[in-house]
C-alpha cells in the first residue's frame, strides 16, 4: 500500500532530504504556477480537514485580477474529538508540510503563509518553527527561492484554545486578533479572506499531500484510492481497540479490514457497538452499518455518515450511549462561539437535559425534546458547528433510542 | 496600580508588528507572551496591552474571554489539564480527574493552597490515540494511568523543590 | 437590475440589495433582531429566514443578495416554524420579567411572540440561566444582561457609529454577555441610541426608566433645538408631560440623536422652568408683567430717545420669535439698535451629528437680517459699552453669549426673555417667561439651510405664551402695536418677511411613526 505522508519519520531536514525531500519543490519552481494548480486539480485531491472540497478547484477561485496580496493559510487547528492525524504529521514529518506550503504558496502567488496551529500544540509549533528555520537556511523559503524570483515567508501563528477556530473563517478572524467568530459567506475567503485579501485555507494533511502530487503527477495520485476519493488519507483511530493511532491508507479500504489489520481489532472483552467514522461531528453508525462500509467519502456517506476528518472513534458494548452523547454535547456547548441563536441556546439546553437523563432525573418526554432541539438547530446556524452537535444527537437518539428511553424512565 | 508590560514582551510586540500587516493581529501572540510571565492576564494587563496596540480595552477583553487558554485568575505553578473528551472519557478520564481531586484535595477549577497545582478538565487535546491525556502547562503526558499520574505529581513536586 | 418575486409580488432592485431590503421595498415585513439598517449586517439572530426557491436551506434575508429570477417566500410553514424555533431559543433563558421591564410595549420579543411564537415553554424553570441585572452602563444607560438576546446591535453601534468601542461580548456560548470596562460604561455622546436600537429590555434609558408605560405615550414629530443640526425628533409625552425625545430618522438630517439633544426637554421640568414673570425679584403672573416691560421700554425711549433701547435677536429662538423681536425694534420702538448678528462657525463637529454651532437658528437670523438689517454684533457691543444704551431687550442666552465682551451691565435696565432660571446668569428687574418649542410651533433653519418646524406637543404652563405673542402684547401696551395678534397674522408676516412666498415644508407630521424605524 502506497504511503506518501508518513512514509518517513524525518523530524530534521537532513533525513528529509535524504528520503527525497524538497525534490518536488525544485520541480514545482520549474513549472508555471498555473500548471502546479492544474496538476493538483488533476489529482482529485480533496480537503482533508473534513469538508472534502476539491483542493485544486479551491485554489482556482482566487481572482486573477485582484491587485491585493494573497495569502495561504494552513489550518493546523486540529481540535475535532477523535482526530489527531495532523499532530502526528507535524511531529513525524514537518518538512513535508513546509514543502507543501511552499509549493502551494507558489501556485496561488502568496508571499506570506500563515500556519494557524492550535494553542495546545506548543511542542508541535516549536517543531514547525524549527523546520521553517531549517528550510530557510537551505533557501527553500525566504527571498528569491531557488533563483525563481519568488519570495515566501511562513509564519507560525498559535491559537489560544477554541475549537471553532478550525472553521476557516473563524480561523481568519482569530489570526486578525479577534474573537473566533465564523464570518458570513459570501464573500468567500478566496475573494475576501485574511486581512481582506484573497486567501486559500487548507488543512495540514491536504497541503502535505501536494509534494507527492507534483513529484509523481496528478494522474498518478488520482489513480490511488477509490474513484472520486483519490489518494491516500490519514485515519486516526481511538477507543477500545488494540492499536489506536494514526494510519495512512489508500481511500476505499473496507472499514472491517482497517479495524482488524491496522487498529489491531477490539480490545479483549470488548464488542463493537458503534462507530463515529469522521470525527465527533458526524452521525454515529451502528456496528452493522460500519462493518459494511469502505473508508472513502462516498461509501461512508452511503452508510449514513461522513468521512469528515477521518477521526474514527470506536464505541464498544460497555459504553453508555447517553453518557457518551453527554460528553459530546458538553463539548459542543462549550465550544459554541455564541454568536448565533440556535447553537448558542440549543447547545446548553441539550446538555442540561442529557445530564439529567444520564442521572435518571429526566422526564420521559425529554428524549423527544432533546431530539427536537437538535432538529431545530440543523441547517439553521451561521456555521457548521450547529450541525456538528445536531447530527450526533439525532443519530444517537435514532439509533440507540431504547437506551435513552430507559434512562428517561429513571434508570441511571 | 498601572500594569507595566515587560521589556521582553514589548520587544516581542515590536518584532511582531513588523511581521503582521495589521496591528490587531499581534494581539493574541502578545497575550501569549504576557501570560508566559505571570501565568495569567489581569484586567490591568488588558488595559495596558490595548493602549500599546491602540485597541479599545473592550476588544481585548472580548478576545481574552473567548479563548480558554488565557487565564483570568492567578494559576498554580503546574496547570494540570485533564482531557475530558470522548476517547479520553472511554479510557477513564473521569476517574483520573476524581483521583486528582482527591489527591490534591481540590475541586476541578481550583488551585492548591500552596499554589503548586491548578486542576482543570479540558476539551479534546488532539491526542486521542494515546488516551487518557493530561497536559501539564504546555507538555502532554499520554497513556496515563493512576500510577503514572501519582508518579507525575511526585516528579512535579520534586521539580518545584529543586528550584 | 435584478428582478425577483417575494411572496408572488415582483420587484426590481439594484444589484447588491438584500432580500430583506427588497421585501421592505415591497412592504413585506420580515422579523429581525440583529439586522439594523444603519449598522453592519451580522446575520446571527437567524430570525429573518426565508425560503428561496431551488435552495435547500432556509436563507437569512438580511445577508442574502438578490438575484435575477429569484423566488422568495416569507410565509411558508418551514419559515414560520424556523421563526418560532428561534423565538423559543431566545426565550428559554430570558427572564420574562415584562411587568417590571421598561421595554414592554415596544419589545421585539413580545411583538414577535404574538406574531410568530405563541408556543408553550418547554424548558424546566430551574434550567434557565440567570445573569446579572441592573448594571449601570454609563451616565444614561442601564444594562440588564439577563434580558439580552446578544444581537450585538449595541456593540456594532459603538464600533461602527461612534467608533468608541466601549462594548464587547465577553465569554462564549450561552455564557457570553455584553461587557464593558468596569466603572467606565458607555461614555460617548450618543449612548442613548443604544437604548433605542436594543430590541429588548437589555439596555434601557436611566432617564426614562420607570417614568411611563410606553403604550400611554403620545408621539409628536418635531425638531431638536439643541444645536444647528436640526435633527428630526419625536416628542413622547403623556398628560402634558414630556417623557423622552427620540430620533425620527430623516436622510436629510439624522439617523441618530445625541444625548445632549435628548435632554433638551429637561427645560420643561419643574424647578428650573420659569412659569411666572419676575419683576424686581418678585414673582408675578406673566400677563400683568407685560405692562411692566412696556413701561420700562416707554420710559427709556422717552427719557433718552428710542435709539437708547437696544433690542437683540437670538439664535436660540424661532423665526417667529425673532421676527417679532425685529418688528418690536423697528416697527414699534423705532430704534436702530437692533442686532440680529449671531452667526458663528458651523459644520458637523464629530463626524456624526453634533454641530460646531450649538444654537439652532443662526441661519434663521440671517434670513431676518437680510430683511431688517440692524447692527453687527461689534457695533452693538460698542454702543452698549459707550453708555448710550439705557435699556436692553434680549433673550437670556443671546445676551449671555455677549457678556464677555460687555462692560458691567448692572447699571443698564433689561427686559429679559427666559425659559429657565439657569439661563439667567445676571440680575434683571424684568424677566418674562415664554412658551418653549415643545409647547409652541416655531421655524428653525439648520446649518444646511433647511427650514423646519417644531410642533406643540404639550401645553405651556398657565399664562405662559409664545414669545412673539408676548412681544406683540408689549407693543400694544406701548401704544405702537406690531399687529401680530394670532398665528394667521404671524404666518402671513413670516411668509412675507422671512421666507418669501415659498411654501414652508412640513417636515415632521405630528404623530408620525418615524421612531419605529430607529428601533427597526
Amino acid at each position: 500500500m502506497e504511503k506518501i505522508l508518513l512514509n518517513v519519520a524525518a523530524p530534521d531536514i537532513e533525513t528529509y532530504i535524504k528520503a527525497g525531500g524538497y525534490r518536488a519543490l525544485k520541480k514545482a519552481f520549474a513549472m508555471k504556477p498555473e500548471d502546479v494548480t492544474a496538476e493538483v486539480k488533476k489529482s482529485n485531491l480533496r480537503g482533508r480537514g473534513g469538508a472534502g472540497f476539491p483542493t485544486g478547484l479551491k485554489w482556482s477561485f482566487i481572482p486573477k485580477t485582484n491587485p491585493k496580496p494573497r495569502y495561504l493559510v494552513c489550518n493546523a487547528d486540529e481540535s475535532e474529538p477523535g482526530t489527531f492525524k495532523d499532530r502526528e504529521l507535524l511531529r513525524k514529518n514537518p518538512h513535508l508540510l513546509v514543502e507543501g506550503l511552499t509549493i502551494s504558496s507558489y501556485a496561488i502567488g502568496a508571499k506570506q503563509c500563515y500556519v494557524y496551529i492550535r494553542g495546545e500544540f506548543a511542542e508541535e509549533a516549536e517543531l514547525l518553527k524549527n523546520a521553517v528555520r531549517e528550510a530557510a537556511q537551505r533557501g527553500f523559503i525566504g527571498k528569491n527561492i531557488l533563483n525563481s524570483g519568488f519570495d515566501l515567508e511562513i509564519i507560525t501563528h498559535r491559537g489560544a484554545g477554541a475549537y471553532i477556530c478550525g472553521e476557516e473563517t473563524a480561523l481568519l478572524e482569530s489570526i486578525e486578533g479577534k474573537r473566533g467568530l465564523p464570518r458570513l459567506k459570501p464573500p468567500f475567503p478566496a475573494v475576501v479572506g485574511l486581512f481582506g485579501c484573497p486567501t486559500v485555507i487548507n488543512n495540514v494533511e491536504t497541503l502535505a499531500s501536494v509534494p507527492a502530487i507534483i513529484e509523481k503527477g496528478g494522474d498518478w495520485y488520482a489513480g490511488l484510492g477509490a474513484g472520486k476519493s483519490a489518494g491516500t488519507k490519514l485515519f486516526s483511530v481511538s477507543g477500545p481497540v488494540k492499536k489506536p493511532g494514526v494510519y495512512e491508507i489508500e481511500l476505499g479500504m473496507p472499514f472491517k479490514k482497517f479495524l482488524e489489520e491496522y487498529a489491531g481489532g477490539m480490545l479483549e472483552g470488548s464488542v463493537l457497538k458503534a462507530v463515529i467514522p469522521g470525527g465527533s461531528s458526524v452521525p454515529v453508525l451502528t456496528a452493522g452499518e460500519a462493518l459494511k462500509m469502505n473508508l472513502d467519502y462516498e461509501s461512508v456517506q452511503q452508510a449514513g455518515s461522513m468521512l469528515g476528518s477521518g477521526g474514527i472513534i470506536i464505541i464498544d458494548d460497555k459504553a453508555c450511549m447517553v453518557e457518551t452523547l453527554l460528553v459530546l454535547a458538553g463539548f459542543y456547548h462549550h465550544e459554541s462561539c455564541g454568536q448565533c441563536t440556535p447553537c448558542r441556546e440549543g447547545g446548553g439546553w441539550i446538555e442540561k437535559l442529557l445530564a439529567k437523563m444520564e442521572k435518571g432525573e429526566a422526564r420521559e418526554t425529554d428524549v423527544d425534546l432533546v431530539y427536537s432541539i437538535a432538529e431545530n438547530m440543523l441547517a439553521r446556524t451561521l456555521c457548521p458547528l450547529g450541525d456538528a452537535l445536531a447530527m450526533p444527537v439525532m443519530s444517537f437518539i435514532t439509533k440507540f433510542r431504547p437506551e435513552f428511553e430507559a434512562h428517561a424512565k429513571g434508570k441511571p | 496600580m498601572a500594569y507595566k508590560i515587560s521589556e521582553r514582551t514589548l520587544a516581542e510586540i515590536d518584532r511582531l508588528l513588523k511581521i503582521y500587516p495589521q496591528k490587531e493581529a499581534v494581539l493574541i501572540p502578545a497575550l501569549h507572551e504576557m501570560q508566559k510571565e505571570a501565568g495569567w492576564i489581569p484586567e490591568e494587563a488588558m488595559d495596558a496591552l490595548g493602549a500599546r496596540l491602540n485597541i479599545p480595552y473592550a476588544r481585548v477583553k472580548g478576545v481574552v474571554t473567548f479563548y480558554t487558554m488565557f487565564n483570568r485568575l492567578p494559576m498554580g505553578r503546574f496547570h494540570l489539564q485533564v482531557c475530558r473528551n470522548i476517547s479520553c472519557h472511554f479510557a477513564g478520564a473521569a476517574g483520573m480527574l476524581r483521583h486528582l481531586e482527591d489527591k490534591l484535595n481540590i475541586k476541578e477549577g481550583e488551585t492548591t493552597e500552596d499554589g503548586l497545582f491548578t486542576l482543570s478538565a479540558v476539551e479534546c487535546l488532539g491526542s486521542c490515540g494515546t488516551a487518557p491525556v493530561i497536559a501539564v502547562n504546555e507538555t502532554y503526558h499520554e497513556n496515563m494511568t493512576v500510577e503514572k499520574t501519582d508518579r507525575l505529581l511526585a516528579e512535579l513536586r520534586a521539580e518545584n523543590n529543586s528550584d | 437590475m435584478p428582478k425577483l418575486t417575494i411572496d408572488g409580488k415582483t420587484i426590481e432592485m439594484p444589484k447588491g440589495a438584500t432580500i430583506l431590503q427588497a421585501a421592505q421595498a415591497l412592504g413585506v415585513y420580515i422579523p429581525r433582531y440583529c439586522y439594523h439598517p444603519s449598522l453592519p449586517v451580522s446575520g446571527t439572530c437567524r430570525m429573518c429566514v426565508v425560503e428561496v426557491e431551488k435552495t435547500a436551506k432556509l436563507q437569512i434575508a438580511c445577508a442574502t443578495e438578490i438575484a435575477d429570477g429569484m423566488a422568495v417566500r416569507t410565509d411558508t410553514p418551514a419559515v414560520k416554524k424556523a421563526r418560532r424555533d428561534v423565538l423559543e431559543y431566545l426565550l428559554i433563558n430570558h427572564p420574562v420579567d415584562c411587568p417590571i421591564c421598561d421595554q414592554a410595549g415596544e419589545c421585539f420579543l413580545q411583538d414577535y411572540y404574538m406574531d410568530h411564537g405563541l408556543h408553550k415553554s418547554r424548558i424546566a424553570p430551574g434550567d434557565k440561566i440567570r445573569r446579572s441585572k441592573r448594571r449601570a452602563a454609563g451616565k444614561y444607560l442601564t444594562l440588564d444582561n439577563e434580558r439580552c438576546i446578544l444581537c450585538t446591535r449595541c456593540v456594532r453601534f459603538c464600533d461602527e457609529v461612534t467608533r468608541t468601542g466601549e462594548l464587547t461580548v465577553s465569554g462564549r456560548n450561552d455564557a457570553s454577555f455584553i461587557d464593558m470596562k468596569e466603572g467606565k460604561g458607555v461614555d460617548n455622546d450618543y449612548s442613548l441610541n443604544i437604548a433605542d436600537i436594543c430590541p429588548v429590555g437589555a439596555f434601557t434609558s436611566r432617564d426614562f426608566r420607570f417614568k411611563a408605560r410606553v403604550w400611554f405615550l403620545k408621539k409628536t414629530g418635531s425638531i431638536c433645538t439643541g444645536c444647528a443640526a436640526g435633527c428630526n425628533i419625536e416628542v413622547h409625552h403623556n398628560e402634558g408631560i414630556v417623557h423622552r425625545l427620540m430620533p425620527a430618522p430623516n436622510p436629510e438630517t439624522n439617523t441618530w440623536l445625541c444625548d445632549r439633544g435628548r435632554m433638551t426637554y429637561k427645560v420643561l421640568r419643574a424647578g428650573d422652568r420659569l412659569s411666572k414673570a419676575r419683576i424686581k425679584k418678585g414673582s408675578m403672573e406673566p400677563e400683568p408683567a407685560l405692562r411692566q416691560a412696556a413701561h420700562l421700554i416707554d420710559d427709556a425711549a422717552h427719557r433718552a430717545g428710542p435709539e437708547s433701547v437696544a433690542v437683540l435677536g437670538s439664535p436660540y429662538l424661532s423665526l417667529e420669535d425673532n421676527l417679532a423681536i425685529a418688528e418690536l425694534a423697528s416697527g414699534s420702538i423705532k430704534t436702530g439698535a437692533l442686532c440680529l448678528d449671531f452667526s458663528c462657525e458651523q459644520g458637523v463637529k464629530d463626524g456624526i451629528l453634533i454641530n460646531k454651532d450649538q444654537t439652532p437658528n443662526a441661519n434663521g437670523l440671517k434670513l431676518l437680517r437680510a430683511r431688517y438689517g440692524g447692527l453687527d454684533q461689534n457695533a452693538l457691543i460698542g454702543l452698549i459699552n459707550s453708555g448710550r444704551i439705557k435699556l436692553i431687550v434680549a433673550e437670556a442666552r443671546a445676551l449671555n453669549s455677549l457678556r464677555e465682551k460687555l462692560r458691567d451691565l448692572s447699571n443698564i435696565p433689561t427686559v429679559i426673555l427666559a425659559l429657565a432660571k439657569s439661563d439667567l446668569d445676571f440680575d434683571s428687574d424684568c424677566v418674562l417667561p415664554y412658551a418653549s418649542y415643545f409647547e409652541t410651533e416655531g421655524h428653525f433653519v439648520n446649518y444646511k439651510g433647511r427650514i423646519q418646524k417644531t410642533a406643540a406637543a404639550v401645553a405651556a404652563p398657565e399664562g405662559v405664551q409664545p414669545l412673539w405673542l408676548v412681544l406683540s402684547k408689549i407693543s400694544s401696551y406701548t401704544g405702537a402695536p406690531i399687529k401680530i395678534e394670532d398665528t394667521k397674522a404671524m404666518s402671513a408676516k413670516l411668509s412675507e418677511y422671512a421666507l418669501g412666498k415659498s411654501v414652508i415644508p412640513a417636515i415632521c407630521k405630528p404623530g408620525s411613526i418615524a421612531a419605529k424605524s430607529t428601533r427597526e
